[in-house]
């Protein structure tokens, strides 16, 4: 059992170091096959034929960050119905009332977030 | 395979694993070429066009030949862009979308890692793909790409909570992450799990639209108007590597939704059960795939508030309602 | 059993790697991608001590999301111009402060005496009893989360709300 477990993740640690090998091997392959002349016309930061006036790196509204806000308390919160999940059959109605409350919660927050009128995108 | 994993490691198992990888890592690649290829096709019957004919046999070599251009094609890094992060962020976008394949069954017999949260390390590794496109668009220092970046950045967090949601129901049923026993679970009940959960199957194949980005929420790419979001500056096989990131996460996603959705390797009626389980999880495998060519093909794209609005004031809350009605029914049947 | 001590020695290497390159380099953005590399080999690392669940939260949690509402609020901000620090001046102090801090850590750490045996997870269903303890002995830290998330939550909105009213 404990190799199974320790064989499982070598398959995804060899998954990953095979995901990482071939954009290097082949970026790398690339490198001789591929002609190399960069001009400073090249390397002009592409606007439809346009010479860019400013930098791009500018202030972002505001509500892109309520935006990630909300993904973060939501994400932790599903992470949690998860082993609810697993565990409900051995669990039973408790538990149900038990997760009831915590959604109700993040619910409330929800409903918040939607009254301020946060969720709007214009 | 599972002989091999209970097996205590050695150089004999090591190299076993090391060439089902590369094995697998072949068939996602000649998937993707010929995806790729079956997508031109399907678009163009459906819009009474032929797609790529002239390269090779019925065009059949069209994508090799934009691939080996792709090779070919000069690595231009603009001026501007921040370079060590632009050259990162390809590799940050690619290496999780090839990494989540570790835990996919494709029968009983042919599987990978046999993970006991097998779907939970599928949600989670892909959410980092997002990380790297947001890299790419920020260190592309191009206009285009950043409103790109971040407006795909947005979507792909707002779509992935319904997403998880929707799973929960199927867990609940189950009462295992393991995709292995999902299927099993599905042939024990005799039904595939697309009935008993159709909310959560709908509210799944919509957030999947939006996490693979493609139509009707291709709003990231959008090439009328903000020329291929966070792609813009990139070229050559950078540029390949997004693309086929984007692609592989197609592989993926029409394995999951057959595995939790469709009964995975099970044939449809009993009496069917004499052919291998490979041809059926191939058959649904290349319907999903078809699906989504289908409606690139029919729908427009959505605007961007219509998008988040989606996402956050319907799909949400249908995926709360889908957990605890399952709950409930459990509880009382 | 060496390949898992050649699977630690690389996954904390870069764990501690990321961290010191999050704290070194100059430019924002590079910090929290630095932040995430460390979150992840952090993953890793717990999977080797055979906490799946918690690996996969960390990479769903902190990879996934945390970095994302890190480059996020950096969005935020005009974060073109580099900021110039006054370090140097007290390089040697900090050097010394921090040095004697960590052999304070290790001697710690090596006298330390650890009772118990260690939980073997991998004969079980991680997510299975972790599950069944949360929802029966921490019922309470439990509900008390969410009244934790609906506060940050709320007062996040406030916030965020007041600043743009002031624009």
């Amino acid at each position: 059992m404990a190799d199974l477990y320790s064989n499982n993740y070598l398959i995804v640690a060899i998954f990953f170091i095979l995901g990482l090998a071939l954009p290097i091997g082949a970026l790398t392959a690339g490198r001789f096959l591929r002609p190399n002349n960069p001009i400073a016309e090249k390397r002009t930061t592409y606007e439809s034929g346009m010479e860019p006036i400013g930098g791009s790196w500018v202030q972002f509204n505001v509500k892109y960050y309520i935006y990630a806000l909300l993904f973060v308390v939501f994400d932790v919160e599903t992470i949690f119905l998860y082993p609810w999940a697993v565990a409900y059959d051995q669990l039973g109605l408790f538990a149900l009332v038990e997760m009831l409350i915590f959604v109700t919660l993040l619910v409330i927050g929800l409903i918040y977030a939607w009254k301020k009128k946060v969720l709007e995108w214009d | 395979m599972s002989q091999f994993l209970a097996q205590p490691l050695g150089w004999g198992t090591g190299l076993i694993f090391a060439l089902s990888a590369v094995v697998l890592l072949g068939v996602v690649l000649g998937f993707v070429t010929y995806a790729i290829y079956f997508e031109r096709k399907v678009v163009g019957w459906v819009q009474f066009r032929h797609g790529p004919t002239r390269t090779g046999p019925l065009g059949l070599l069209q994508t090799v030949a934009d691939v080996l251009k792709l090779l070919l094609k000069e690595d231009i890094i603009p001026a501007l862009a921040d370079k060590p992060l632009f050259v990162l962020a390809p590799l940050i976008a690619f290496v999780p979308s090839f990494a989540v394949l570790a835990t996919l069954p494709f029968t009983e017999s042919i599987h990978f890692a046999d993970l006991g949260i097998g779907l939970l390390y599928y949600i989670a590794v892909s959410g980092i793909t997002t990380l790297g496109s947001l890299c790419g668009a920020w260190a592309a220092n191009n206009k285009y790409s950043i409103i790109g970046g971040m407006r795909a950045a947005a979507q792909m967090i707002s779509y992935e909570i319904p997403l998880i949601m929707s799973l929960v129901g199927v867990i609940l049923m189950t009462g295992s992450l393991n995709l292995i026993d999902i299927v099993n679970k599905q042939a024990e009940m005799g039904m595939w799990f697309f009935i008993p959960q159709i909310l959560g199957f709908g509210i799944f194949i919509i957030a999947s639209l939006a996490e693979l980005s493609r139509t009707p929420f291709d709003i990231v790419e959008a090439e009328s108007e903000l020329v291929a979001g966070h792609m813009t500056e990139y070229s050559g096989f950078r540029y390949a590597f997004f693309m086929l990131a984007e692609y592989v996460y197609v592989f993926g996603m029409a394995s999951i939704t057959t595995l939790v959705f469709l009964g995975g390797w099970l044939p449809p009626f009993e009496f069917l059960g004499f052919i291998p389980g490979i041809v059926w999880f191939i058959l649904k495998f290349s319907f999903m795939v078809f699906f989504y060519m289908w409606l690139r093909a029919t729908f427009p794209r959505m605007r961007a508030d219509q998008l988040m609005q989606l996402g956050w004031k319907v799909l949400l809350p249908l995926s709360l309602v889908n957990i605890f009605v399952t709950a409930l029914l459990k509880e009382l049947l | 059993m060496s390949g898992q001590f050649v699977a630690f020695f690389i996954l904390s290497l870069l764990t501690i790697g990321g961290a010191v390159f999050m704290i070194s380099l100059q430019k924002v953005v590079h910090q929290v991608v630095a932040l995430a590399f460390s979150f992840l080999s952090i993953a890793g690392l717990y999977v080797m001590l055979e906490a799946e669940f918690v690996a996969v939260t960390q990479v769903l949690v902190y990879a996934g999301s945390i970095s994302i509402l890190m480059l996020f609020g950096i969005m935020l901000t005009r974060h073109d111009a580099h900021e110039d620090t006054g370090r140097g001046k007290f390089k040697f102090l900090a050097f010394i402060v921090v040095a004697a801090f960590f052999v304070l850590v290790f001697m710690g750490i090596q006298t330390m005496n650890i009772e118990g045996t260690p939980a073997n997870f991998s004969q079980q269903n991680n997510v299975l009893e972790i599950g069944k303890l949360m929802f029966s002995q921490y019922v309470i830290p439990f509900e008390i989360m969410s009244v934790l998330l609906l506060v940050a939550l709320v007062g996040a909105i406030i916030l965020a709300k007041r600043e743009a009213d002031d624009k």
